[in-house]
């Protein structure tokens, strides 16, 4: 494609439900020269053979997408004190303390 | 039974078939060549469901002992389709296969005025006094609103784009409007359809077409000259442009030359 037809045409992300009750998904891009087109393009490209209960269709330009600088910063240290699996001892750590507390004759709550 | 609504009935039958029968061809002979290839996935899955509600049709005379669907598809001479005449004039200059140069505007506007026509029709269908007809519509309408959906969304935006594309859908819609009484045409049969309550009246959906039209019309801006015509006769009656002949000549190629190929 030429560049003036590029600039015509722009990519859009299209975003579906197959229940009403089901979360959005995201299932394809495709090219449209606006999201009146996007939106008959996207059903019929892509729902001919199932059913959609809903349909969103964003203009990819308009997303603000990560940036690998951005990427590298959100990193992080494990800290499993923040996840459940920090806790999988829990019980164990329990019956300990409830036999040290039986050991100096308090009951514990 | 009577013989009068058996012959009604199938001559009824004969342009809902030919109808879509013939549209769906021209619009397949667009694939590859539509503006951009999404467009060209939605409108060839399009086809295939008009194709798929013209063997609805064509099955339903063959049940009432017409003959072979697929027969009646390929083997029938010109004169015998019933189709408006608006729906197998050629896309344009050349061959799909050779230097084809067609017209975008022309098929968005014929597909509307066709797709307006067509949701009218089936709505009327499902109240049909033959019951195989009434259901038939009934399911194919499920279909018809995003069809509808699909050229009214391209038949607003070019007539309200560049001075270019707005030149060429006025270029367009004078050449649908001259032909577009055929599509709005029950034949000369019509007026007994309607008596014995197979169809709504041929007054009463050309009311109903115009009121569509209209209203699409005005959020375009846009004013016809004239009624709908039929410049190049009724389909209704047998009347057709050479393009029909053609159009069927090599539609029905392989199936006449070697029918083992087609008996899957």
């Amino acid at each position: 494609m030429t560049d003036s037809v590029h600039r015509f045409y722009e990519e859009y992300e299209v975003f579906s439900r197959k229940k009403g009750d089901l979360p959005l998904e995201h299932r394809f891009s495709l090219l449209a020269p606006n999201m009146e087109m996007a939106m008959i393009l996207a059903k019929e490209n892509f729902f001919r053979r199932e059913p959609v209960a809903d349909l969103w269709i964003v203009k990819r330009s308009d997303i603000r997408k990560m940036t690998q600088s951005e990427r590298e910063a959100f990193g992080r240290l494990e800290k499993p004190y923040r996840e459940t699996r920090g806790y999988g001892d829990l019980n164990e750590r329990w019956r300990a303390f409830k036999a040290r507390a039986g050991e100096s004759g308090d009951a514990g709550p | 039974m009577t013989p009068e609504y058996r012959t009604v009935l199938i001559e009824l039958l004969y342009q809902l078939a030919d109808d879509n029968f013939i549209l769906a061809y021209r619009g397949s002979e667009w694939l590859g060549l539509t503006p951009h290839i999404e467009e060209d996935v939605a409108f060839s899955s399009i086809n295939q469901n008009a194709m798929g509600h013209a063997a609805i049709y064509y099955q339903m005379l063959e049940d009432l002992g017409e003959g072979k669907s697929d027969d009646l598809a390929h083997l029938r001479a010109p004169a015998a389709f019933r189709n408006a005449v608006l729906l197998e004039l050629k896309n344009g200059p050349g061959n799909y296969w050779d230097a084809p140069d067609y017209d975008w505007a022309f098929a968005v506007v014929r597909h509307f005025f066709f797709d307006v026509f067509k949701s009218i029709r089936l709505n009327a269908l499902k109240k049909s006094g033959y019951p195989p007809l009434a259901a038939a519509a009934g399911k194919i309408v499920t279909e018809q609103a995003y069809h509808l959906m699909h050229w009214e969304t391209w038949f607003v935006q070019l007539m309200m784009s560049t001075d270019e594309a707005r030149r060429r859908m006025e270029k367009a819609l004078s050449l649908c409007w001259a032909d577009a009484g055929g599509l709005l045409s029950l034949g000369k049969w019509g007026a007994v359809m309607a008596e014995h309550g197979l169809t709504a009246t041929e007054a009463e959906w050309r009311d109903q077409w115009r009121q569509a039209i209209g209203q699409s019309f005005a959020r375009v801006g846009y004013v016809p000259i004239g009624e709908p015509g039929m410049a190049h006769g009724d389909g209704r009656n047998g009347e057709h442009t050479a393009d029909l002949g053609e159009a069927l000549s090599i539609l029905s190629e392989v199936y006449r030359s070697d029918p083992q190929a087609t008996g899957w």
